[in-house]
């Protein structure tokens, strides 16, 4: 299995991380221990103090709203959005 | 040469320079809220940085200029419920690092930032369920060390003083008005708003205290508190600065907590040279021109050679490179200032 899974900018950079990583796991919340396996800097920023992904913060897989239990496909892709709010 | 480190609403700024000269670079974090610096007891810079979508995080820098975060930034305990909002404060006592938070907590640090444990004692206190938020929410944004003891300001609940390292924490505000007691009411033990704190580290139980109802003073530790308004235009503001080179005291003051912007438009740090005692305008340099902004309690810095730097929320630099005889605003705008780190 091969998802990957896309950072906005403004968290990649600040991070010190990779834009882009390809990691394994069957559902959304899989992927992400993944990705926090090899980026534990993010978990964080992702998630908030109960493990919940952060109120202003989407997940999509393969186009479509996900929660950390979303099933995700061997290449699914996951896309990571800030969403429109601030000033 | 000198460097200046600006935190602001949209990132930080690096200034280098002197006098009227200065090179900007940046936005370091861009798209984050910068809202502390520190030192950690090995000499690194420390930024606190926040964001509305990805929460905190914590960024360690030996030059200012090229910066890497850390993995394990303060974090409430899940069993708390609490949520990590905003790092407000650094402290070094010299062997450990302090983290001031909203909502309102103590971290500490003994690897120099890079993991943090939360100090029950003052965040779990038995005053806890008597804490409120003030304007600026539920944060303790002020920590002092010496002589033993540890101070921390929490708005807006007040100053709590230990004596033994941390383990327990006293409330010390006996003399300071509560922000909401209705008049003849019996005097709360927490609800008074701190918004700055100073002392001098070769007596750190001589304090100073800028708080919401005033400018005040303690000679015993926080045991006792006297107002120190003496000269000043108003008794509302957020910094309270001692000069490390003359002992100096200065503030900002505001007109008041309906109207926090300077009397009549007169940005003016007021400087008081007898411990208290009495104020005046610090030095010259002052725009006739008004200016109607604000200054905010981590927005001052200076170093040991006399030389202040103090940002505004409306995003512009004052500096004095002579203890506050003479003030420059330099040219550069940036976004609300809400740190300054300045370094000689």
């Amino acid at each position: 299995m091969s998802v990957t899974v896309r950072l906005p900018r403004v968290l990649s950079e600040t991070v010190g991380s990779a834009p882009r990583h390809v990691v394994t796991g069957g559902t959304l919340g899989e992927v992400l221990e993944t990705l926090f396996t090899a980026e534990p800097g993010l978990r964080n920023h992702l998630l908030d103090e109960a493990g919940v992904i952060r109120p202003h913060v989407l997940m999509f897989v393969d186009a479509d709203r996900a929660d950390i239990d979303t099933p995700v496909r061997p290449d699914s892709e996951v896309q990571v959005l800030q969403a429109v709010s601030g000033g | 040469m000198k460097r200046i480190a600006v935190g602001t609403e949209k990132g930080a700024y690096l200034l280098t320079g002197a006098g009227s000269n200065w090179e900007v670079e940046g936005p370091l974090f861009p798209g984050w809220k910068v809202t502390a610096f520190g030192n950690a007891p090995d000499g690194s810079h420390l930024a606190a940085v926040g964001s509305n979508w990805f929460g905190v995080g914590i960024h360690r820098s030996e030059n200012l200029v090229d910066w890497s975060q850390t993995d394990n930034p303060p974090s409430w305990p899940e069993e708390t419920g609490r949520r990590m909002e905003q790092i407000w404060a650094f402290h070094d006592d010299g062997a450990r690092l302090w983290a001031g938070v909203a909502q309102a907590g103590l971290f500490t640090s003994d690897d120099g930032g890079f993991s943090w444990d939360p100090i029950e004692s003052l965040n779990e206190h038995r005053t806890r369920a008597d804490w409120h938020p003030g304007a600026g929410g539920l944060c303790a944004h002020r920590i002092l060390s010496g002589a033993g003891s540890i101070w921390v300001g929490v708005s807006a609940v007040g100053v709590f003083r230990s004596d033994d390292g941390g383990v327990t924490w006293v409330p010390k505000n006996d003399g300071i008005p509560a922000v909401d007691t209705a008049e003849g009411a019996e005097r709360p033990e927490v609800g008074y708003c701190v918004h700055g704190l100073a002392h001098d580290p070769a007596d750190p139980f001589t304090m100073w205290r800028q708080d919401h109802r005033g400018v005040f003073r303690s000679t015993d530790g926080g045991d006792n508190w006297e107002r120190i308004e003496n000269g000043l235009p108003a008794g509302f503001g957020f910094v309270i600065w001692r000069s490390p080179a003359s002992g100096r005291l200065l503030v900002v003051p505001l007109h008041s907590d309906e109207n926090r912007v300077p009397v009549d438009g007169k940005l003016r740090a007021y400087a008081s040279d007898d411990g208290g005692d009495s104020w005046q305008v610090a030095g010259d340099g002052w725009p006739d021109a008004a200016q109607f902004t604000g200054v905010l309690r981590g927005a001052f810095d200076g170093d040991e050679a006399g030389a202040f730097c103090f940002g505004t929320t409306g995003g512009k630099l004052w500096l004095t490179e002579d203890d506050g005889e003479t003030w420059t605003e330099l040219d550069p705008a940036f976004p609300r200032i809400a740190a300054i780190e300045l370094v000689g």
